[in-house]
């Protein structure tokens, strides 16, 4: 049986248990939850950026951005057939809200209801990106209002049940103390703690930390690959991955027209196009001959933020061919976003399942202690038994305790562990360190090499003891990856 | 700026080396000391990435602060005039040890990287104007949010700095840590101002600069300047003023110049003119007393009766049961109670505090953080029982400083009344009183100063963070597998727990131990200081009567011929000290 089919048997039989006791509801939107997309929490400080990188990942500018403090209440994006928004208030029904879309973003109007007393919004629109994962914008924490912090805490950290979302990006500007708190509340104490299989890290708005030199995303990149190496970081967060959110967004959405007006800046000297391009006052008010109004100047700016006009107008200039299209692949490639993608697919949506079970047995577990019923202990003990047997689990505790720093041993060898139970990712080749092309055969020998350095480690009598237990579940994971080759194969 | 002060000290102490009084000679050889070294603290501070060291490369228009996207600044550097480009590393130790190193090498001492041998300060000196004035600029780490131990170690820092410039950069409005971190700075400090950095990259930062008045204005009046670093470096290589202008700079200068460098000049004139002014009213006390016994000998013998009783009043004042003295002795105990109570008072509630929080967590996992919140709190507290002191010893040296002056000023009051012109042009009485009081007052304001400054704060915040919480055995098995899962790892936990307390009372212990002995000789230098200060006033006040004492009692000895001349020497005399004295009370005015 596969771990979302135990966690289903287990949720047919809290069903049973409950039915009739005024949980049956709860109980239902569990399951349905086990069936629904991913449910991605974006999260972080004020102004790090979460609103503009929801959009580039949905390639769509929904959410309303600003340079003030500007998302106010939990927001959740999921697809759908038609376009709607619906409130949660604090207190009363849900209700439909009117809104409209006039520049990009989506306009909801509350209908007179003070944003404080509002729980959260729902809005639905048909989008193929929202098909694979459901997207919860926050507000930042260490926003100057206290209310607005706290919406956040409570989206991510309650007290009482399972978390709303399944996963979490975290974007950070630089890391800071209150990032590390914030992640810590994050997790969980059931699966095991500290989780980094449901977070990763953002390092955002990642032009600004080289003030918007060409080179900005390299010094990004080597920042990123320091903080992921950090012990601290790594017990909360898979990876950090650096992503330049406006450019993203405005990659994602590029217009013909703003083409248009990069190339008449593209096509100055280098020189006067950098004495333009030396200040955001500068771009706007300089060179009345370049043939833009100061509005779409500032229109460009606001799209692209300086760093995006300097690399775009560099990238017209070295090519001039180059299409809308091929321009914004470009740009989204030098983003960041391309590679977050790939990470995203590689950390959350290969492990949708994991992730969803846990969500469902962490909420039935909470249910089954706190609100006893005759034949609830059975519920949980059945809980207790997937969770402490199922072998994805087993992988999740081994990269946990390993992330952690708690496995001693060879760094090469931790570096293989943490491979081969898929913390790295968890198609095969990932997992045997192989290119993506490798073929099936080579796949399987190196599949069953794994298996017996493993199977050496976990019986060698002098491999520490919780080595030899990580070992053991390594050589689960390495059956396992046999077992699929050679069912591919068949 | 101090010029004219500094030429008035040395007038005040030619005279005094004329009239034979070494001692006041030598307090205003302090004074002038004062004068010549002038440093004024101007501390950056902020959030780290927001431009602290390239605003002040900009602001000197060279490369002094190394600056990286990545690595942060993690040791305070000290920035000050010199007519080389020195730098001197200095590592923690007693004495400090001082290492010359390369100018060009410096970053490799001043950015986050080793932990381990991580030097205290760095001092640099460059050839720029803008620092002649003795101002010295304070690069710091950033604060790295409010309640982690470094924004303590930044709020002590500006607890001793003349002037604090707080860093923000235009991507996003002021957050709440930044706001509260500017409240608690103002308290500590008179002039604080928030510089808006990077205004070039930020196409929208005319919206953060009017959100961050907004926010100001919560804070109390604080300027506000948005400035551009590079766009100020570009014009300095160019020697483009129009350029400068556009960096915002030229405003940012005029501050630092003016409001702080020139604020600071001023202050310390005037101190130095009412120094002056009080060695000038003792000798004219003393030479008023001879004159008028010469001028009217029939009136003599009174005169010196007069004189003789002030003299005893003024050797009251140097016993021990002289009333300030009592006061300060038994203040002093009083203030080493309270202080030591209220620094374990302190250490219990965190004591408290981190038992329930270990309570709520798995040590294994929040350890790190467990001991950076530990640090956190504890130099909060640290900070907090400083300033506990500081103002009660404040309370104490004020209260000395009145009683002295009520039985003192008696007796300045008798060598006074002889006084029978007014010489210069009196201003009124309460306001004398209280000039002479307020300067004897900061004067021993300036010696408690001495007396606790850097004594806690820098170097106790930094050797705390030496002090080493010790890793506690996290003893994880990996258990899995089995339906006892959930016990054996609930076992385990609580002997990670018990284990964290224990580690956690340890480290308490020992910061209470070496702070409370550090603040326990902290009060016995202020002590120390304030018994020193008033007992030399106390000397300088006999010497002044002995000497008046012993004028008046000659006059009867000379002859007719000896006292018109000695009289005619006295007038002379007294013209030149109200001479100095006008310049002096110019000099206090302005």
């Amino acid at each position: 049986m596969t771990l979302v089919e135990r966690t289903r048997a287990a949720l047919t039989r809290a069903a049973g248990v409950y039915r009739g006791s005024g949980f049956d509801g709860r109980i239902a939107e569990v399951r349905e939850r086990l069936d629904e997309p991913l449910r991605v929490a974006i999260a972080g400080r004020v102004k790090s950026g979460k609103s503009t990188l929801l959009n580039a990942l949905v390639a769509d500018r929904l959410a309303p951005t600003d340079a003030g403090e500007c998302t106010r209440i939990v927001t959740w994006y999921r697809d759908g057939h038609t376009y709607r928004v619906t409130m949660h208030p604090h207190n009363g029904d849900a209700r439909q809200l009117r809104f409209s879309r006039d520049d990009g973003a989506i306009e909801v109007d509350l209908g007179g209801i003070a944003p404080e007393d509002v729980h959260s919004l729902d809005i639905t629109w048909p989008s193929q990106a929202l098909r694979r994962a459901t997207l919860i914008d926050t507000p930042g924490i260490g926003s100057l209002s206290e209310r607005v912090t706290r919406r956040a805490w409570e989206l991510l950290a309650p007290d009482d049940e399972e978390t709303p979302a399944d996963a979490v990006l975290y974007l950070m500007r630089h890391l800071h103390a209150n990032d590390l708190e914030f992640l810590h509340a994050f997790h969980d104490t059931e699966v095991s703690r500290p989780n980094p299989v449901n977070a990763i890290g953002v390092l955002s708005r990642a032009d600004e930390i080289g003030v918007g030199r060409l080179d900005a995303m390299a010094s990004a990149r080597r920042i990123a690959a320091r903080l992921a190496g950090d012990a601290n970081v790594r017990r909360v967060v898979q990876t950090v991955v650096p992503v330049a959110g406006l450019l993203a967004e405005t990659a994602a959405t590029l217009t013909e027209s703003e083409v248009r007006h990069l190339r008449a800046v593209a096509a100055l000297e280098v020189k006067p196009a950098e004495e333009l391009l030396l200040t955001a006052d500068r771009f706007v008010n300089t060179l009345p001959e370049l043939g833009l109004t100061s509005i779409e100047r500032e229109a460009l700016l606001a799209r692209f933020g300086l760093y995006g006009v300097r690399l775009a107008s560099t990238l017209l200039r070295q090519n001039a061919q180059i299409t809308a299209t091929g321009l914004a692949r470009q740009l989204t490639e030098r983003s960041g976003l391309s590679d977050l993608q790939e990470v995203l697919g590689s950390l959350f949506f290969e492990r949708r399942d994991v992730l969803k079970a846990r969500s469902a047995l962490l909420a039935l577990d909470s249910l089954a202690r706190t609100k006893p019923r005759p034949g609830s202990p059975a519920v949980a003990a059945e809980v207790e038994e997937i969770v402490a047997s199922a072998h994805p689990f087993n992988e999740l505790r081994v990269l946990a305790t390993l992330r952690a720093g708690w496995l001693g041993g060879k760094p090469a060898v931790v570096d293989e562990l943490e491979r081969v139970i898929g913390g790295t990712g968890t198609a095969p080749h990932v997992r045997l360190d192989l290119p993506p092309d490798a073929a099936a055969g080579q796949l399987r020998s190196s599949a069953a090499e794994a298996l017996v350095r493993w199977q050496r480690r976990a019986e060698n009598p002098m491999t520490a003891h919780e080595m030899a237990v990580a070992a053991r579940v390594a050589v689960r994971s390495c059956e396992g990856l046999l077992a699929d080759l050679n069912g591919r194969a068949r | 700026m101090t010029q004219p002060a500094a030429a008035l000290v040395d007038l005040g102490v030619k005279a005094c080396t004329a009239y034979g009084r070494e001692d006041l000679a030598a307090r205003l050889g302090r004074t002038r000391g004062a004068l010549d070294d002038p440093a004024v603290h101007i501390v950056v501070a902020g959030e780290f990435k927001q431009g602290k060291s390239s605003l002040i490369n900009a602001l000197l228009g060279i490369a002094v602060c190394p600056v990286d996207d990545d690595v942060a600044t993690a040791v305070p550097t000290f920035v000050r005039h010199g007519e080389e480009k020195t730098a001197t590393v200095v590592h923690d130790g007693n004495p400090p040890r001082h290492e010359q190193v390369d100018f060009a090498d410096l970053r490799r001492h001043v950015v986050e990287g080793d932990e381990g041998r991580r030097p205290a300060r760095v001092d640099v000196t460059v050839p720029r104007k803008i620092l002649n004035g003795g101002l010295v600029l304070v690069d710091t780490p950033g604060v790295g949010g409010l309640g982690s131990a470094h924004a303590a170690a930044g709020l002590a820092a500006i607890s001793v700095a003349d002037a604090v410039l707080f860093v923000t950069d235009s991507a996003q409005e002021l957050t709440r840590s930044e706001v509260e971190f500017l409240r608690q700075a103002r308290e500590l400090c008179p002039t604080v101002v928030c510089v808006m950095t990077k205004i070039d990259f930020y196409p929208a930062w005319r919206r953060i600069r009017d959100l961050n008045a907004g926010h100001l204005r919560m804070v109390g009046e604080l300027p506000l300047l948005p400035v551009s670093s590079p766009l100020r470096t570009r014009a300095v290589r160019a020697n483009d003023q129009a350029l400068n202008v556009e960096s915002g700079f030229p405003d940012l200068v005029k501050f630092v110049q003016e409001r702080v460098g020139g604020g600071a000049a001023a202050r310390r004139s005037a101190d130095a003119a009412a120094e002056v002014l009080a060695v000038c009213d003792q000798l004219t006390g003393q030479f008023t007393a001879e004159r008028d016994a010469l001028a009217d000998p029939a009136n003599a013998q009174r005169i010196v009766d007069d004189l003789n009783a002030a003299k005893r009043r003024v050797e009251e004042l140097k016993t021990a049961a002289a009333r300030w003295s009592v006061t300060l002795n038994d203040g002093t105990a009083d203030l080493t109670a309270d202080v030591d109570f209220d620094l374990r008072d302190r250490i219990r509630k965190i004591t408290t505090e981190a038992d329930d929080a270990i309570d709520e967590v798995d040590p294994a996992d929040m350890w790190p953080e467990m001991e950076e919140w530990l640090r956190a709190r504890i130099s909060y507290d640290l900070l907090g029982n400083y300033t506990y002191l500081r103002r009660r010893a404040k309370e104490l040296s004020e209260q000395v400083a009145g009683h002295f002056h009520e039985a003192s000023g008696e007796a300045v009051g008798l060598l006074k009344v002889y006084n029978p012109t007014p010489m210069v042009e009196e201003r009124p009485v309460e306001h004398r009183i209280e000039l002479a009081r307020m300067t004897a007052g900061k004067q021993a304001m300036v010696a408690l100063k001495s007396a606790y400054g850097g004594a806690l704060m820098f170097t106790m915040l930094g050797s705390l963070m030496g002090v080493a919480l010790g890793p506690i055995g996290i003893g994880i098995g990996v258990v899995m597998g089995h339906r006892g899962l959930k016990d054996e790892k609930k076992r385990q936990l609580e002997k990670r727990r018990a284990q964290g307390k224990n580690a956690m009372r340890r480290y308490c212990d020992e910061i209470s131990f070496v702070s409370g002995k550090d603040s326990r000789d902290t009060v016995r230098r202020v002590q120390r200081q304030l018994r020193d200060h008033y007992t030399r006033l106390a000397d300088e006040l006999n010497r002044s009567t002995a000497a008046a004492v012993a004028g008046a009692t000659d006059t009867a000895k000379r002859s007719q011929t000896e006292r018109q001349k000695r009289l005619k020497d006295l007038d002379a005399e007294l013209t030149r000290l109200a001479q100095l004295r006008e310049r002096a009370l110019k000099l206090s005015a302005a």
